[in-house]
This record gives C-alpha cells, structure tokens and sequence, in this order.
C-alpha cells in the first residue's frame, strides 16, 4: 500500500502541476474538463484491460509479466533518480513544470469559446500520468495482498495531492521529489525483481523480508552510481537544493 | 495523435532502450538457467541471479546515460 500511495503521489502531482498549469494561464473550466475527461478515459482502460489481463493468464505467467512491467518502471525512476543525485540531469520538481507549462500556454492565443487546445493539453498530462499510475496499481494488486490494499493507497495519495493542490505553490516547492521518486524506484525494482523471480519458480530465503534485503542491495548500488558519478551542478537553481 | 504514441512509447519503455532490451535479456537468461539448474540450486541462487542481472541492466544504462 506504501508503494502504490507513494507512486501514484508523486505522478498525480505531475499531472496537478499540469493542469493548473492549463488553469491559470488559460482557463480552470478547460482544464478540469481535460482532466476529467483523461481520468474517465484511464479508469475505462483499467477497466477493460485489467480483468482480462489478470483473468487470462496463469499464475507464474502474470507474476513474469508484472514484475517485468514493474522493473521497467522502477529502473527507469532509478536511472533518472541516480543521475539526477549526481547532477548530471535537472532535479525534479513539479513546480518547475508548472511554471514550464504555463509558460508554454502563455505564448499560444486563448480561443473564444471552447479552449481546446488547453482541453487537450490537460487531457494529455492527465492521461499519460494517470496511465502510469493504473499499469503500477495493477502490478501491485494483482500479484502480491491483493488490489484492495493498492487501490486504498492510490485513493489516499489521490487524496493527499488534492489537499496539496487546494493550497498548492509553497508544498508543491518544498517537497523532495527527487529523493522521493529514487525512493519509489528502488521499491518498485525491488517488487518487480521480486514478482519475476517468483514467477520463474524461485523461492526467496526469508519469503517476503527479500523485498527488504532486495531494497537495500538496489538502494546501495544507487547511492554508490551517484557518488561514483557525482559532477558540480550543471544547473544553476541546483547549487541553493 | 504520433506525439502521444511517442508519449506513450516512452511511458512503457522508458527514454532509453538499455533498459527494456537489459530487462528483456535478464528474464531470457534466468530462463535458461533455471532449465540448466538443478531445482534445488535455482531455488536458493535464482533469485540472486536475477538480482544480479537487474543491477547490472541499471548501472549500464546509467552509465550509458552518463557517456562514461
């Protein structure tokens, strides 16, 4: 439920930073009708897909194709994350992002009527973050405790960036988000190398306590890649982080 | 409609093919292993085995990444 919580948090505040991006440059109605219309569309993907994927195949089968699904997720978050500890990529932050989108909305004329280009480009943010987030609630609830725990998490964090967005600038600036997503990374790597090696028959020396030997091997060979790769700061904001 | 393709590749995929073809080729090989394995031995060291491959996919495409 961590996991998901943390994941589905941090992808939802991309997409929040992206939508009032859309808000306040052009206008709030058409981007939460953009937003609105991309999460109708997940929910309907996940809806569709999931059953059936998850109905469809054998046991050992899902667990392969979760965990693959899994590690492709957390390695990529472990990459960025580690090369971004080193400073050899700009840190993440969502707040940066939303200046960055309102920015680019601000040099494009407002239509009358109906913004669909603004529509379009909430919709786009949402549904790509959102897409995300429902292959990662999947992958976690289908094979380990079960979806509850995991749709649970994704509510709360859904919650959570709500919350943040209602008195959003100064949170949205002070979150850690590049050590939060290298965190999540590691989790995610760590369920998916997990899930994989189950599926190919494995059977790990202390059961579910490897996801926390595993963590700690794929958090160490993190740290000492960003400690072995570490450059003075490329950009200039990163110098005062 | 291509933008968001692209969008979507690089949401499954990730920005770089060192991961995907890394992920790919570790699952292969841990295949193959658990057949050449007695099932005792894959019970105990597959895991690690897996592990190991895993790590060795993320420092490659970190240092790929890095041009080091």
């Amino acid at each position: 439920m961590a996991v998901a919580t943390a994941a589905v948090g941090i992808e939802m505040l991309e997409a929040l930073a992206i939508v009032l991006a859309v808000g306040v440059e052009r206008r709030m109605r058409d981007a939460l009708i953009g937003a609105l219309a991309a999460a109708v569309a997940v929910l309907a993907l996940c809806a569709a897909v999931g059953p059936a994927l998850l109905s469809g195949a054998d046991l050992s089968s899902l667990r392969v194709l979760v965990g693959a699904l899994l590690l492709l997720f957390g390695l990529e978050w472990l990459r960025k994350g580690v090369l971004r500890m080193a400073g050899l990529r700009r840190r993440s932050s969502s707040y940066d992002e939303y200046l960055e989108e309102r920015d680019a909305l601000a040099t494009d004329p407002t239509l009358s009527g109906r913004d669909w280009a603004a529509r379009i480009v909430a919709f786009k943010g949402v549904f790509l973050e959102g897409l995300e987030v429902g292959l990662i609630v999947l992958a976690l609830g289908s094979s380990h405790g079960g979806l509850l725990p995991a749709l649970l998490g994704a509510a709360l964090a859904l919650c959570a960036v709500i919350g943040i967005g209602l008195v959003l600038h100064a949170p949205l600036r002070r979150l850690p988000e590049t050590q939060l997503k290298l965190g999540v990374g590691v989790a995610l790597t760590a369920f998916g190398t997990f899930f994989t090696a189950e599926g190919l028959g494995v059977e790990w020396p202390l059961g579910d306590a490897a996801l926390l030997y595993l963590a700690a091997g794929f958090a160490a060979v993190a740290s000492l890649a960003a400690v072995r790769l570490r450059v003075p700061p490329r950009y200039p904001a990163e110098a005062a982080r | 409609m291509i933008a968001l393709l692209r969008s979507l590749r690089s949401l499954i995929l990730g920005e770089t093919w060192t991961i995907p073809l890394g992920v790919g080729a570790a699952i292969l090989v841990a295949a193959l292993l658990r057949s050449a394995f007695s099932d005792q031995l894959w019970d105990e060291l597959g895991g690690f085995v897996l592990a190991g491959m895993v790590a060795a996919t993320l420092i490659g495409s970190i240092f790929r990444a890095s041009g080091r």
